[in-house]
This record gives C-alpha cells, sequence and structure tokens, in this order.
C-alpha cells in the first residue's frame, strides 16, 4: 500500500470512519484500477469501499477533499522541481516539500549562482558548528548556506519524526512542535553561527543566514499546521470525546452539548445493537412436543430433531423520571438527554418529570427532536421547588396501577427535598410491586445526607441506589440493567 | 489480479450508457458503484430511502448482462432452510418406501447383520446427495449455468443470525453444506442487497460489500426518468411535476414521495389527459404521491403556493 493512502486512511480512522485492513486493500485494488486522475471518480469511488454508512459517508468526503488538497500541492511541487531540473523524489517526503521549495525560492532565488560569496562565509560558519555540536555528518548551517533543498526536507522529515509530530492535537501545540522540529535539526547550531559571525562583523553573512533560517521556520510551521489539518482535527474531537465521557455532567458546558448528544445518541445505539440481538434463551430441560412433532414429520413420525421450550426474553419495561428542579439544574438537561436516548434503545420507556408536580414526558420527548424536547421539559416542569413527596404521590396517581413484576423504574434526581417529606412510603409500595428501583443520584456517595438530603432515608427502598454522574457510569448502568432483564 | 482498464473513466460512462439503453437512468456514482463491484467481485450494499430504484439496479443489471435474476426476498425468521437449502425429506421418504423391496433382494445373500451393514456403506450416501438437494435462491444463483444476478432485497428486515449465512457466500462465492462439502459458485453471481435501513447491518457484512448509498435524484436526473419511462408524456408536464414534485420534498413530510411515486402520478396525469397542473387536479391526485393522511392534511392549503412556483420553475 502506498504512504498517502496509508495517511489516508490513517486520517479516516481519527475521523470516526473505521477502516478495516481489507477495506484498505480494496481502496487500494481500487485506486490501482482507477488511478489518481479523475478526483470525482475516485472519490465516489472510494467512499463506497472504505465509507459504510451515511454518517461516515460524510467524514469521509469532508476527509478526501482535505486530504487532496495537500495532494493537489504536491503536483504544484512536482512541476516546479521539473521546472528548476532537480531530481527530486516524490511521494511521502514529497508532502512536505512544496511549500519549502516555494519559500526557498521566493526567499532567494540567487542562492545556487551567488554560492561562492556565500561559501566565503559559510566557511568559519561551518567550522563554528562542528566545533559547537561535533554531532550532524553536515551542519544545518551548511544545508542553509547551500540551499540543499532535498537535504533539508529529508532533515524535516527526519526531525518530525523524531518529536512525534502525528502526535499533535490541539492548535496550541503548533508553536512548540515547530520549535521543536527546528531545534532537533539543529536550530542551536544556526544560531550560534549567528552570534558568532556577528561577533566577528560579518553581519551581511550573518543575516543572509538568518533570511534563510526564517524560510525554514516557515516552512516548518507549514508542515505543523498541514499535519493538524490532516489527523488532528480528528483527534481532538476524539479527545474531546473522551474527555466528555468521563467529566461530571454538571461541569459540562453549554457549547458542548451538541457534541453530547451525539454521544448519547451513539450510546444508545451502541446498547440497542447489544440488546437487539439475544431475545431467546433455549430453557434446556423442557421439550417442546408440539414443535418435535411438527419437525420429524419429514422423518414419518420418528423423532430425530428435538425442539426445546424456549423463553422469550422480555426487553424491559422502564419507566423513568427525572428531577429537573433548581438543584439539579446543571444536569438535569443531561439527564433528559439520557432519557431522550432511552426512549431510542427500549421500545416501552414511559418518561416523567417533576420538581413540583409530576407530569408525564413522553409525547413530548417522543415527537421533539432533543433540541426542542429538552428545554421544553425543563419549562413546563422544572424551576419549581423540589417536593419529592409530592411528586411521588403523582407518580403513584399516575401509573401505580400499571407497574408489574418486569417493570424497572429509575428515578434520576439528588435526592434534596427541601426539607419536606420525602414519603418513602410510597417507593416502599412501588418497590415491592415492580421488578427494580434503581436511583441515579448525580451527587457523590458522601455527601448524601447532607444538609436537605434524604438520600439516606430514601436508599434502602431502592433495588439499586447508585452515584452516577458521568456518561461512562451512564453506558454502565443501563448496560447493567439491559443484561439482568 | 484484476484487469486493469486503459480507460475507467470510458468503460463508467458506457456503463451509465448502456443502463440509459435499458431504461434505467443512474449517475456516474451509481455507475461506478457496478464497474467496481464487477472489477473487485464484491457485493454492493446499496441503501436508500424507499422506493430510489435500488431493487430496479438489480433488474437492469440482470438486463444488460443478460443474466438471469434470483431473487430473495428478506423477512424476520427467514432462515436458511428457505435461502440456502433443505433435503426433500419427501422424496427421501418415498424412495426408500419404494426401495424396500429391492434392499431386501439385494441384501439376500448377506448373512448376519455385519455383513447386511457392510453391504449397506457400499452404496454411498445416495439419499444425501445432490439429487435430494432443494436449492433456496442462494444455492441456485450460486449452481446456474449462466450468470446471475443475486437480489437479496431488504436485508435490513432479516434477523441478525441470516446476516452470518450470507457471510460465505458474500465474501467467497461458496456454501458448504455439512452432508455434500463446499459448493461453489460456477459463475460468480453478481450480488445486491438491498437495505432500508430499518436497522443497522453488521460490520463483518458490511466490511464485505460495496457501499452505495443512493438519494432523491435531482430536478434533472428526475425528467430524464420520467422520460425514459414514459416517453409520451408532455414535455411541458413533466418539467411541472417534477419540480412540483422536488418541491414537496423539501417540506416537513412524514414520508417524503420517491421516484416511484412520481412516475405513478405521472401514468395518473397522463390517464387524465392532464395538460398542465392546476390545483384542483393535484389535491384530488395527490394521495398517488403522498401515503400519509396527515401528509395529504398538511399540504393541502400549501398547493396552490406549491403549483405556482412549480410552473414557473418548469418555464
Amino acid at each position: 500500500m502506498s504512504r498517502p493512502l496509508a495517511d489516508f486512511v490513517d486520517m479516516l480512522r481519527h475521523a470516526d470512519v473505521p477502516v478495516s485492513i481489507g477495506e484498505a486493500i480494496d481502496a487500494a485494488r481500487t485506486i490501482e484500477l482507477l488511478g489518481y486522475e479523475d478526483r470525482g471518480l475516485l472519490k465516489s469511488a472510494l467512499g463506497q469501499v472504505m465509507a459504510k454508512t451515511t454518517d461516515e459517508m460524510e467524514s469521509f468526503d469532508h476527509c478526501f477533499d482535505e486530504f487532496f488538497k495537500i495532494e493537489t500541492k504536491l503536483d504544484m511541487g512536482g512541476d516546479l522541481t521539473e521546472q528548476l531540473g532537480e531530481d527530486e523524489e516524490s511521494d511521502g517526503n514529497g508532502m512536505e516539500a512544496p511549500s519549502l521549495l516555494d519559500n526557498l525560492d521566493d526567499g532567494s532565488p540567487s542562492s545556487s549562482p551567488s554560492g561562492s560569496e556565500g561559501g566565503g562565509g559559510g566557511g568559519s560558519g561551518q567550522s563554528a558548528a562542528e566545533d559547537g555540536e561535533g554531532g550532524p555528518a553536515t551542519s544545518l548551517t551548511e544545508m542553509l548556506e547551500a540551499g540543499d533543498r532535498t537535504g533539508l526536507q529529508m532533515r524535516m522529515g527526519e526531525a518530525a519524526d523524531e518529536v512525534g509530530l502525528s502526535n499533535i492535537v490541539l492548535s496550541t501545540q503548533r508553536g512548540l512542535f515547530t520549535r521543536r522540529i527546528m531545534e532537533a535539526m539543529g536550530l542551536d547550531g544556526v544560531n550560534q553561527d549567528i552570534r558568532d559571525r556577528r561577533a566577528n562583523e560579518a553581519d551581511d553573512s550573518a543575516d543572509e543566514l538568518e533570511r534563510r533560517l526564517n524560510v525554514l521556520f516557515e516552512a516548518t510551521r507549514d508542515m505543523v499546521d498541514r499535519q493538524l489539518a490532516m489527523t488532528a482535527q480528528g483527534k481532538s474531537t476524539e479527545f474531546r470525546q473522551n474527555v466528555l465521557k468521563k467529566v461530571r455532567l454538571s461541569n459540562i458546558e453549554h457549547r458542548d452539548f451538541r457534541l453530547m448528544r451525539e454521544m448519547t445518541r451513539k450510546m444508545a445505539k451502541r446498547l440497542t445493537d447489544m440488546n437487539s440481538r439475544v431475545k431467546k434463551v433455549k430453557n434446556r430441560g423442557h421439550l417442546d412436543i408440539r414443535k418435535t412433532m411438527r419437525r420429524n414429520v419429514a422423518y414419518d413420525g420418528i423423532l430425530f430433531e428435538t425442539h426445546w421450550k424456549q423463553k422469550e426474553k422480555d426487553r424491559p419495561k422502564v419507566m423513568a423520571v427525572c428531577d429537573v428542579s433548581g438543584s439539579v439544574a446543571s444536569v438535569a438537561r443531561f439527564l433528559l438527554l439520557f432519557l431522550y436516548s432511552m426512549n431510542e434503545v427500549l421500545p416501552n420507556v414511559r418518561s416523567f418529570a417533576f420538581s413540583g408536580d409530576l407530569g408525564e414526558i413522553t409525547d413530548l420527548l417522543k415527537e421533539n427532536g432533543p433540541e426542542e424536547a429538552v428545554p421544553a421539559a425543563i419549562d413546563k416542569y422544572g424551576g419549581r421547588s423540589t417536593d419529592y413527596g409530592r411528586a411521588m404521590q403523582d407518580f403513584k396517581d399516575l401509573v401505580f396501577n400499571e407497574i408489574d413484576n418486569r417493570t424497572t423504574i429509575i428515578i434520576l434526581g439528588d435526592g434534596r427535598s427541601n426539607g419536606s417529606d420525602p414519603r418513602v412510603d410510597i417507593l416502599k409500595d412501588i418497590k415491592t410491586r415492580a421488578k427494580r428501583v434503581i436511583w441515579l443520584n448525580p451527587e457523590r456517595k458522601s455527601i448524601w445526607g447532607s444538609g436537605d438530603s434524604e438520600m439516606l432515608r430514601i436508599a434502602p427502598y431502592c433495588t439499586v441506589a447508585e452515584t452516577c454522574n458521568s456518561l461512562n457510569k451512564l453506558e454502565l448502568v443501563i448496560r447493567d440493567l439491559l443484561k439482568t432483564s | 489480479m484484476t484487469l486493469i482498464d486503459k480507460d475507467p473513466t470510458a468503460a463508467i460512462a458506457d456503463i451509465q450508457k448502456r443502463f440509459e439503453g435499458a431504461g434505467y437512468i443512474c449517475d456516474r456514482h451509481i455507475a461506478t458503484s457496478i464497474y467496481l463491484s464487477r472489477k473487485l467481485d464484491k457485493p454492493i450494499l446499496v441503501e436508500g430511502p424507499p422506493g430510489v430504484g435500488k431493487t430496479e439496479l438489480a433488474k437492469a443489471t440482470a438486463e444488460l448482462m443478460g443474466a438471469d435474476l434470483v431473487r430473495l426476498q428478506c423477512y424476520e425468521g427467514l432462515d436458511e432452510s428457505k435461502a440456502l437449502y433443505e433435503w426433500k425429506y419427501g422424496k427421501q421418504l418415498l424412495y426408500t418406501q419404494i426401495l424396500k423391496e429391492k434392499l431386501g433382494d439385494l441384501l439376500e445373500d448377506a448373512q448376519g447383520i455385519d455383513a447386511s451393514m457392510e453391504k449397506l456403506h457400499t452404496f454411498g450416501d445416495q439419499f444425501f446427495s445432490h439429487n435430494f438437494l432443494e436449492a433456496r435462491p442462494l444455492l441456485q444463483a450460486l449452481m446456474s449455468d449462466n450468470q446471475t444476478v443475486l437480489l437479496i432485497d431488504e436485508i435490513d428486515k432479516s434477523d441478525h443470525e441470516f446476516e452470518a449465512y450470507l457471510l460465505e457466500i458474500l465474501s467467497d462465492y461458496q456454501i458448504t453444506v455439512p452432508e455434500i462439502g463446499t459448493i461453489k459458485a460456477i459463475h460468480k453471481p453478481v450480488v445486491f442487497l438491498t437495505s432500508n435501513n430499518s436497522r443497522e447491518m453488521g460490520d463483518a457484512l458490511k466490511r464485505r460489500c460495496l457501499h452505495l448509498y443512493i438519494p432523491f435524484p435531482d430536478a434533472d436526473r428526475e425528467r430524464q426518468i420520467i422520460q425514459a419511462r414514459i416517453p409520451e408524456i408532455d414535455e411541458n408536464l413533466r418539467n411541472q411535476l417534477v419540480a412540483f414534485v422536488q418541491q414537496l420534498r423539501t417540506q416537513d413530510l412524514k414520508k417524503l414521495p420517491a421516484v416511484s411515486e412520481t412516475i405513478d402520478w405521472a401514468r395518473t396525469l397522463m390517464l387524465l389527459h392532464a395538460e398542465s397542473l392546476d390545483t384542483d387536479m393535484v389535491r384530488n391526485t395527490l394521495n398517488m404521491l403522498l401515503k400519509f393522511e396527515d401528509d395529504i392534511d398538511n399540504m393541502d392549503s400549501e398547493i396552490p403556493k406549491l403549483v405556482t412556483a412549480a410552473k414557473k420553475e418548469a418555464r
């Protein structure tokens, strides 16, 4: 597989398009078939080979445009070197080539012809560099003086590998990486040379060297920028998502809401996929006589094939109650978002929200997108001071008769009831009736029971009472719920 | 190794043209997909909203290649005995009944059970051979003497387990029947899988396929399609009705009208001898395009506006 394709695959993988090895091989064959000439054709072909959902298609389109924008530059670089009549390697290193060549060209068109002058100044510089470093065979100063593009380029590529440029994630790291690459290439030696020359009053050659160094700086910065554009965009999203998964829900800022939504959706989808698979479980030891007979008609009624009774696994019936009052305002958004996703995962979820009064929001969530539904629910039921007692009573009035031994009840709330009775007696009734009562509290266990928190009184009447303050935790809880049901 | 064309662009353009000749208007994206699938020997997973011609694509390909179309309609509960193969139990029973006496004759000279058994073994597995194998669509497609196009329709309606049955046939074009062995394709069939995305397909399946997404066509393409399907339609009316449908797709509807609905509607309008769109006629025939009562109600007030806009657009 060619290096550009490998880079492209790498870029796709960071942009949420999981390209398998098999698909990469197919992509290589596709390129072999079609060639690089017709970009539009190649894009549509590679898209079909590598991106397998519409979401992935979108990322793919974006990546392709981004990636081959750089490739176009590479072509230009090729032409340019041809014009210059220089022998230039293409491919990998060539990627970094064009702008460097451009810059060196713009900056010092007369570099080769005026070699004698530069060379004269270079003599002292060379010795100084060798004294100073004693390391590389040809010093950076020398290369700069000679305008050795190929050499510089290769050195730049090596330096980039050395400092791990491919790990760049954030745009704020640009300066750092540029600097590191320059240093790895021997920046210190050049600076030393410049100082020496100034000390020797060879200002002209010092200026010239400095100018060329700046050109190299520019080129390096360009390279870093390109790398950033290529992989880092995907990576930084990945990075942020990883952070968001772990961070406490209350600390997530509003601007991350969209990203969170995307993540909850993905989580929900993953859970659905897992859940939709196993629905029937063989009940060993119980022969299903009727089915066995029917199956063995083909064998003249002799019972060759046995059929065992199966147990249909029920999808859990879930009722979710969410506190949207002031005390949990910062988390309520995400809890509701989560409820919303649950609606997508499980077919029969009924959702309720309360602060003072409690009301059903199942339809609200079903009919609207999360952007509208979540604020609407907070608007309708939020804002008032929490009264768990009242909410419990409402809940009981509303659905107590529908709770049966297959129902799981999830309550999302901090258990802070503003001093009013949380009516644990109702909770107790509910628990005896329901299959399970799960209480998810965004607060840490250590502060349960402090102030007006009734959590310690509530917890004994729940099957599970857990802290749940990050996406990861939410996912774990739901996974358990699906597994055990 | 794959044969490399000198000019793939021309080959793809050729495919597109031939499709057009067969009455299936496709864009370059679709043609590329067919080309790739032939060259890479890969099945195509076709996705898109209902009615954009996913199944049609397979039919057109079959016609184009002069191949037989083998179609497998998926549904919940579809299993291997209906999709891959089954033993002809009835025939087996019947044969054993008929051969009973014959067996007696054959075994006559054998003394004792051991000798009889020995003799029976020499007959071989007569009852589990190709003669008693009932080939279902997937096996049919592999065993056919002619080139076939295999269409696995609405794969998303089938169960997860069924996807697993498909993997062998999709990647290696072969089926393993435990009693007989592995049956390899005589001619590698061209495989299309269509999906409406009612559930996500497994990664293993997706990895083995090319992924082709067919969206609703743009106005130009849709005009071409109508032209190809109903050549006798008046040009003016055609442009108007396509413009109308295109606008309808930008509205907030439960189910957007697809190409097949546009074609049906165009036929309806032809039957009614319409020469151009007018509000009443559209209102009366809207049920050809919209399949939900809610949608029809919602659009009712919009119709005059849409008709005027469509007429303006078409001019």
